[in-house]
């Protein structure tokens, strides 16, 4: 019995003691699609990865909040957002350092942070997925905008704005229309009766089950319900508007003061690199940022797409500012 | 000399392991943040409106739920009922599900049955939700405290009067103190819950604190927001205990006295009552989650199944000496409590902020290079579980200490007993099944928990619950479901273990 305790004791103590060949990653990305890679990663390098995900309960920002509160004694080498917006928030408060790589220079520079504090990868676009028995061909939305219009009252979903890449999605809208008209669109949506769901994942059950007719959310949602064999189509709006769509890619970022510097500079370079978007756009759907990436059939190229000409830095001072008016209208 | 040495070491013990986080965090915020006066400013009408239809909520699910938690406890603890020992078992189940995936297994089926799912995505949802969730707890407590009544007492009362009377006037005050407590600890799971409100779209407290924490990374106002459930939690307990400090209490039954069971004149109501309750609070989500579990065909049940054994040794060690400790610290914080000062409002300060709140303070507190050992191993999620729940596990084992009478501790010491001896030859044989039933709640809580773990857990570490939520995002639904059914199946198999070894440790004694 004795024994047992003192073993047990040893357990809670030394369980989780680094070792020298080993990196810590903390991740915002489903776990689905990030473990696979991180483990191919620790194959073919040897070096032990150590993870920790995030839940969709949290809303994704169980890991980012971690990383704040660790800001004093950092525990993790490499955050791997599903977004760039959280590592700015996180270059913001002094949590991130420069590391410039050699792999990332063939990347538009609008997917890199220009003091190389985050570097942009494969990307996801917001789109809107409808459900094909609920909604005909030619009534489907082209644009955003449509949205506001008569034949679409309470039958399109969002999700809560609070969140996610729909918080990053509005402030990209106010960044490129301005204050007053993206007020003025998001009034007119509440006006014509959005439905605000719990999360893109919930925007895209309620269109499968045709509780609702459309909505918008991330390609990798869209693409999931697609898999699972959902009868949804897939619009990119305002392709012919040229207003575009937003593209969001994964982002990554060294933790300044992180305890495996030289190994967080590996994985970085294997994340950034053409394979991991391979990789990335077989599993999910995702888009390469890096040319000549071979890509399955059905994922559409970056070239193909008019996207939403932003600046996710200033998209990212705009989320905060705008962060209260959404508290509101959400309200 | 010695006792009062042990007693306040382990006091210390428990203040600077699981309370001084805490305290820090409030005092940093309060004397360490220059935004303090500006989230002063932010704690507007809105907020204290929520807090009100906060308060609404727990009152409305801890009425029900205890309300609910005292017929069930009776019929199932003093009555004679067919499979009463399956019954209180499977009963138990949704305290095994996370409250999060009952919510999405009603909503579902409110869809399926009723083409959409606007009735139950809204406050009376939360209530109905919640009420499932939580009346398994004080069918636990309730039942206990049934089970520790001295069987002469409602015998004497059964010569004089009806069976009903004797539950009214005799068995319903004895249990008064379990009552309250059923009372109070749904209350205030019910004011800290977030993911239910949340997944129903129903703005609460709770919500409003997540979203200055996770939207507006506010950690200070999503703290000093919590110091107000600390507050209300605080006064209640003191009311209570101004209102207890009253009441009278009776003896639990000695040893040799066995639990009567009574026969129902008319067993169709009851029957039927724990049929109905049997359908919707455990039938109703199992079946909608086997469904959809198996709705692809057995592939993703088997994926889950590879997925979550390599969690099975880690979660099982961790939620196991998680309960002992809990436990061990309940015992000593409620024996403290009866004997000598009410000292259970120090777990309160925990048990009453939400999870994540809690989990940052530790963070904060722990995340120190001198403290490492600490903070990178499984002993911080041990100091987050025992935080978090010793307090159910103190008010557990209180009513238990408070139902014995003090003759017996007072003729042991006359007889020159040790203190030690009398706690185990005495005092423990005698609240036998409220450690027992704290241990399992404890357990339970502690193998599902989420709000903690998930800002704790070391990385590179597989932990079920852990394992389960994060794979939920962009996974099918078959393979999220087939996930829920094996974490309750493991959940229940280890349950029914400890139920098995209880019964032995109880026919030894």
């Amino acid at each position: 019995m004795r024994k047992l305790i003192l073993i047990s004791i040893i357990a809670l103590f030394v369980s989780c003691n680094n070792s020298q060949k080993e990196v810590i990653v903390y991740t915002s990305v489903d776990q689905i699609f990030s473990e696979p890679i991180l483990k191919d990663f620790e194959k073919e390098t040897g070096i032990k990865i150590k993870t920790v995900f995030d839940t969709e309960e949290t809303k994704s920002t169980g890991v980012l909040n971690r990383l704040i509160a660790e800001k004093d004694n950092p525990q993790c080498d490499v955050f791997w957002s599903g977004d760039p917006i959280r590592t700015i928030v996180l270059k913001n408060k002094g949590i991130t350092t420069a590391y410039k790589l050699e792999i990332a220079k063939d990347i538009n520079s609008v997917f890199k942070d220009k003091d190389n504090e985050w570097t942009g990868f494969s990307a996801r676009a917001r789109v809107l997925i409808y459900n094909k028995d609920s909604m005909n061909k030619e009534d489907i939305p082209k644009s955003i905008f449509d949205l506001t219009k008569p034949e679409y009252k309470g039958r399109f979903a969002i999700a809560n704005p609070l969140f996610g890449t729909t918080t990053f999605h509005f402030a990209a809208i106010f960044t490129a229309l301005g204050d007053e008209k993206a007020k003025q669109f998001l009034a007119d949506l509440k006006q014509n009766n959005v439905l605000i769901a719990t999360s893109n994942g919930d925007v895209k059950k309620r269109v499968v089950s045709g509780e609702i007719a459309c909505g918008l959310t991330d390609t990798d949602d869209a693409n999931e319900a697609i898999n699972e064999g959902a009868n949804v189509g897939i619009v990119f709006l305002d392709q012919e508007s040229g207003f575009g769509s937003l593209i969001m890619p994964n982002a990554v970022c060294m933790i300044k003061n992180s305890p495996n510097k030289e190994n967080a500079k590996v994985l970085i370079d294997y994340l950034l690199s053409k394979e991991t978007e391979a990789k990335l756009a077989k599993s999910c759907a995702q888009m390469p940022l890096h040319k000549g990436v071979e890509i399955p059939e059905n994922i559409p190229s970056l070239d193909n797409i008019i996207p939403m000409r932003i600046d996710y830095n200033k998209t990212s001072v705009k989320l905060e500012e705008i962060q209260d008016y959404l508290k509101n209208w959400v309200e | 000399m010695k006792k009062n040495i042990l007693n306040i070491s382990i006091y210390v013990a428990i203040i600077f392991f699981i309370i001084l986080p805490v305290i820090y965090t409030i005092f940093s915020v309060f004397f360490g943040d220059s935004s303090f006066l500006e989230n002063i400013k932010l704690l507007d009408k809105n907020t204290f409106l929520l807090l009100a239809k906060s308060l609404l909520l727990a009152f409305t699910v801890a009425s029900f739920t205890t309300f609910f938690g005292t017929i069930l406890a009776l019929l199932l603890y003093k009555t004679k009922i067919h499979l009463s020992n399956f019954l209180k078992l499977v009963l138990l189940i949704p305290l095994f599900i996370s409250p999060y995936i009952l919510a999405v297994a009603y909503k579902d089926f409110f869809f399926l049955v009723f083409g959409n799912s606007n009735l139950i995505s809204s406050f009376f949802g939360v209530i109905l939700v919640l009420t499932l969730v939580f009346t398994p707890l004080s069918i636990l407590i309730i039942g206990s405290a049934l089970s520790n009544i001295n069987s002469q007492i409602e015998e004497s009362g059964l010569i004089l009067t009806s069976f009903n009377r004797v539950i009214y006037k005799i068995v319903l005050p004895l249990i008064k103190p379990a009552l309250i407590s059923s009372f109070i600890l749904v209350f205030i799971f019910s004011l800290s819950e977030f993911s239910v409100p949340a997944f129903f779209g129903v703005k609460v407290f709770t919500t409003e604190i997540f979203s200055r924490f996770s939207a507006f990374y506010n950690h200070s106002l999503a703290i000093l927001q919590s110091l107000f459930l600390i507050i209300i939690c605080v006064s209640l307990l003191l009311a209570d205990r101004k209102y207890l400090s009253k009441a009278s209490f009776l003896a639990i039954g000695n040893k040799g006295t066995k639990n009567n069971l009574y026969k129902l004149k008319n067993p169709i109501i009851s029957n039927l009552f724990l049929i109905i309750w049997l359908i919707i609070s455990v039938a109703l989500p199992f079946i909608v989650l086997f469904i959809q579990a198996f709705s692809d065909g057995t592939t993703n049940f088997f994926k889950a199944l590879e997925l979550l054994i390599p969690t099975f040794a880690s979660s099982f060690f961790l939620a196991f000496i998680g309960a002992i400790i809990i436990v061990f610290v309940g015992f000593i914080v409620a024996n403290y409590s009866v004997k000598y000062k009410k000292t259970d409002w120090v777990l309160l300060i925990v048990f009453a902020i939400p999870s994540t709140i809690y989990g940052i303070s530790l963070i904060k507190f722990y995340n120190q290079p001198s403290l490492n050992f600490i903070y990178s191993g499984y002993a911080i999620i041990i100091i987050g579980y025992v935080g978090k729940f010793s307090f159910i596990s103190a008010k557990i084992i209180e009513n238990a200490l408070k139902q014995i009478p003090k003759s017996l501790d007072e003729a042991a010491q006359i007889a020159s007993i040790s203190n030690s001896s009398r706690i185990r030859k005495i005092l423990i044989p005698l609240i036998l099944p409220a450690l027992f039933a704290s241990f399992i709640i404890s357990f339970i809580f502690s193998i599902g928990e989420l709000g903690i773990t998930i800002m704790l857990y070391p990385p590179g570490t597989e932990i079920m619950p852990i394992k389960v939520f994060t794979i939920m995002a962009n996974a099918p639904q078959s393979l999220t479901s087939s996930m829920t059914l094996i974490v309750f199946s493991v959940s229940l198999l280890m349950i029914s273990g400890f139920y098995f070894v209880f019964k032995i440790i109880k026919r030894r004694r």
